[in-house]
């Protein structure tokens, strides 16, 4: 009997791989084109029960078994349905214990192990799908309902939700612990799986439909918004074509201007450079630096048009000569009646000057660079001094001898 | 280094709208309690107060009294308002159908103008709307080309607030608090002239009429 089972389920997973093609084309489209395929193929998969026929007339489709396992395993968000019917699997897992129990009560053990093993796959599935139910409306809610495109659809779509969670709901306050409890009694085995493992499951799956259920009401309110919006824009859109002259009254005009129209104009203007701020400098030239362009306003400048210039002689201006160009050009009349060679500090000391022996200096040399070129060449001027004895290039003068050519 | 208390003052005081999109630190100042009464003192020496709108989303500056000459200023504005409600109307409608998704635009919506425009030069219909929209004084386009509407429309968008570019190099947008002032502003005729719009759309949809 085993054996035979073995044998047939291993032909069953077979057939469905062979046929993995077909099968995933009728999961998608959802009904299977049969010209296309072999009507031997066809009848093999019928008999499998992977395939059936809902009505004389209508075409083959997946057995539910099938689709709900592909679905399960690929995630589908598709997967709509929420199958909650904990009341039944909880009786059955009853009837199991109590038959488990029994079982061991008499000795039968190889018996026993069975009807546990049966337990345990029930509480295993059990918490399986109702993980798997919270899953998938999580998945639901995580893309916002993003199968379906229009606003309206999402919120029907957001109230079915809800309404399985509340169904949910409802179906695990049929989890009674106390009476779970007791059918477990002092058996290890059984208290593991029945109180254990399902209250675990249960705080679990309750927290997260209270998690689901939060979001779903967000959901719906921003869909509800949403849904606003849409239709106030519409509504506008609709009232303008109805009634194309609409203004509304000026409600900047009442004596109560509502909040919303009031908006105070711009006040502030860019401030302007201050150019003696030294801080700014380095900001500022680097602003210079950055113009590509500079544009001159040629067009208003009223200071550069051209003016009437009144030409006039510039009035003559009387030089009154000081003492000290008066003793440098007594110097330079001594070279010439003497004809003899003679320095600056020498001719100070010889007339006993009062000025400054330095500012004397300047003023020789100064004077004699005052000479037109055609009286320079008369005169030879030669310097006596030495170079600064720590810069280079600088020369100082000690003395100045002048003397005629 | 200016504080932020008057880095906010200055943006209020420039005329300009602060919401989370648009400047977020700013944004979260004003919602931070105490400041927003501390910065209250500085504009009311200027005759302005702060307003909010779309429940806080939104802060700008407000006259504190009014007056004739500021009387001038806000029918002014109520009148550019109003002469730009129906492109803006159009404009949002347009991208909310192109979006697919059949969800309006709201602050933080991102508007990928590629998308967009390969949407709209597929759909004959989206694309004349565009060019009717795009021939409004608003947005003043005379381009015959759907990019150069585009490219118009979303530009003086950006100008006047309503859409911010946080990459120069990439052609995403996104939508500020300003969308949602232009709702509530629509929100608020609706109530003060009495126009029941959403009633009105129900019904047209209903009617199956085209829209």
């Amino acid at each position: 009997m085993n054996n035979n089972l073995h044998q047939s389920g291993v032909k069953l997973l077979n057939a469905l791989s062979r046929h993995a093609d077909l099968i995933m084309q009728v999961y998608l489209s959802g009904s299977l084109n049969e010209k296309q395929h072999k009507p031997g193929v066809i009848d093999n998969l019928i008999q499998l029960g992977i395939l059936w026929r809902p009505e004389d007339s209508s075409e083959l489709r997946l057995k539910n078994a099938v689709r709900s396992l592909l679905e399960g395993s690929l995630q589908d968000e598709r997967n709509r349905q929420v199958d909650a019917n904990i009341g039944s699997a909880l009786a059955s897992l009853t009837t199991l214990a109590a038959h488990y129990k029994e079982a061991l009560t008499h000795g039968r053990f190889a018996e026993a192990d069975a009807h546990l093993n049966d337990v345990t796959e029930h509480v295993y599935s059990l918490t399986e799908n109702l993980t798997n139910n919270v899953r998938v409306l999580f998945g639901r809610i995580n893309n916002e309902f993003g199968y379906v495109a229009s606003i309206d659809a999402k919120i029907r779509e957001n109230e079915l939700a809800q309404r399985q969670v509340s169904e949910m709901l409802k179906q695990l306050e049929l989890f009674r612990f106390d009476e779970l409890s007791e059918l477990a009694g002092s058996n290890r085995e059984l208290r593991h799986l029945l109180v254990v493992t399902l209250q675990q499951c249960f705080s679990r799956v309750t927290q997260e439909l209270a998690i689901v259920q939060a979001r779903l009401l967000e959901l719906l309110g921003r869909f509800r918004e949403f849904r606003g919006r849409t239709r106030l824009l519409k509504g506008f859109l609709l009232h303008m074509e109805q009634q194309p002259d609409f203004t509304p009254g000026n409600y900047a005009n009442l004596t109560q201007v509502p909040m919303l129209f009031n908006q105070a104009d711009s006040l502030l203007a860019p401030a302007s450079v201050d150019v003696s701020r030294v801080e700014h400098e380095d900001v500022l030239q680097q602003l210079v630096a950055d113009l590509t362009v500079i544009h001159r306003n040629t067009s208003a400048q009223p200071e550069r048009a051209a003016q009437h210039i009144q030409v006039e002689a510039q009035g003559a201006v009387d030089m009154t000569d000081d003492a000290l160009k008066q003793a440098v050009e007594n110097y330079f009349c001594h070279v010439i009646d003497t004809g003899q060679r003679m320095t600056a500090l020498d001719y100070h000391t010889q007339h006993s000057l009062e000025f400054d022996p330095e500012a004397w200096l300047y003023q020789v040399i100064g004077g004699y660079q005052g000479l037109s070129e055609e009286e320079q060449a008369y005169f030879a001027i030669d310097t006596s001094g030495e170079p600064h004895p720590i810069y280079s290039g600088n020369y100082i003068i000690r003395d100045v001898e002048l003397g005629l050519r | 280094m200016i504080s932020e208390q008057g880095r906010v003052l200055e943006a209020l005081l420039g005329g300009k709208f602060i919401c989370q999109v648009s400047d977020e630190d700013a944004w979260r100042f004003l919602k931070t309690g105490g400041n927003a009464e501390a910065l209250e003192s500085h504009l009311n020496v200027l005759n302005r107060t702060l307003a909010k709108a779309a429940d806080g989303d939104v802060f700008y500056a407000a006259y504190q009294t009014l007056g004739d000459a500021e009387r001038k200023v806000l029918s002014q504005q109520f009148q550019d308002i109003t002469a730009n409600l129906m492109p803006l109307v159009e404009w949002l409608l347009l991208v909310q159908q192109a979006n697919g998704a059949d969800v309006p635009v709201t602050q933080g919506s991102a508007i990928r103008l590629g998308e967009l425009q390969t949407t709209l030069e597929d759909t004959p219909a989206y694309a004349e709307q565009l060019a009717k929209i795009a021939r409004y004084r608003m947005f003043g386009s005379t381009s015959t080309q759907l990019e150069g509407q585009l490219k118009q429309v979303f530009k003086r968008l950006t100008e006047l607030g309503y859409l911010l570019k946080p990459n120069q190099d990439k052609q995403i947008y996104i939508a500020t608090g300003k969308v949602e002032y232009l709702y509530e502003v629509l929100r608020f005729i609706d109530e003060t002239e009495g126009l029941s719009l959403a009633e009105q759309a129900e019904q047209a949809v209903q009617q199956g009429s085209l829209i």
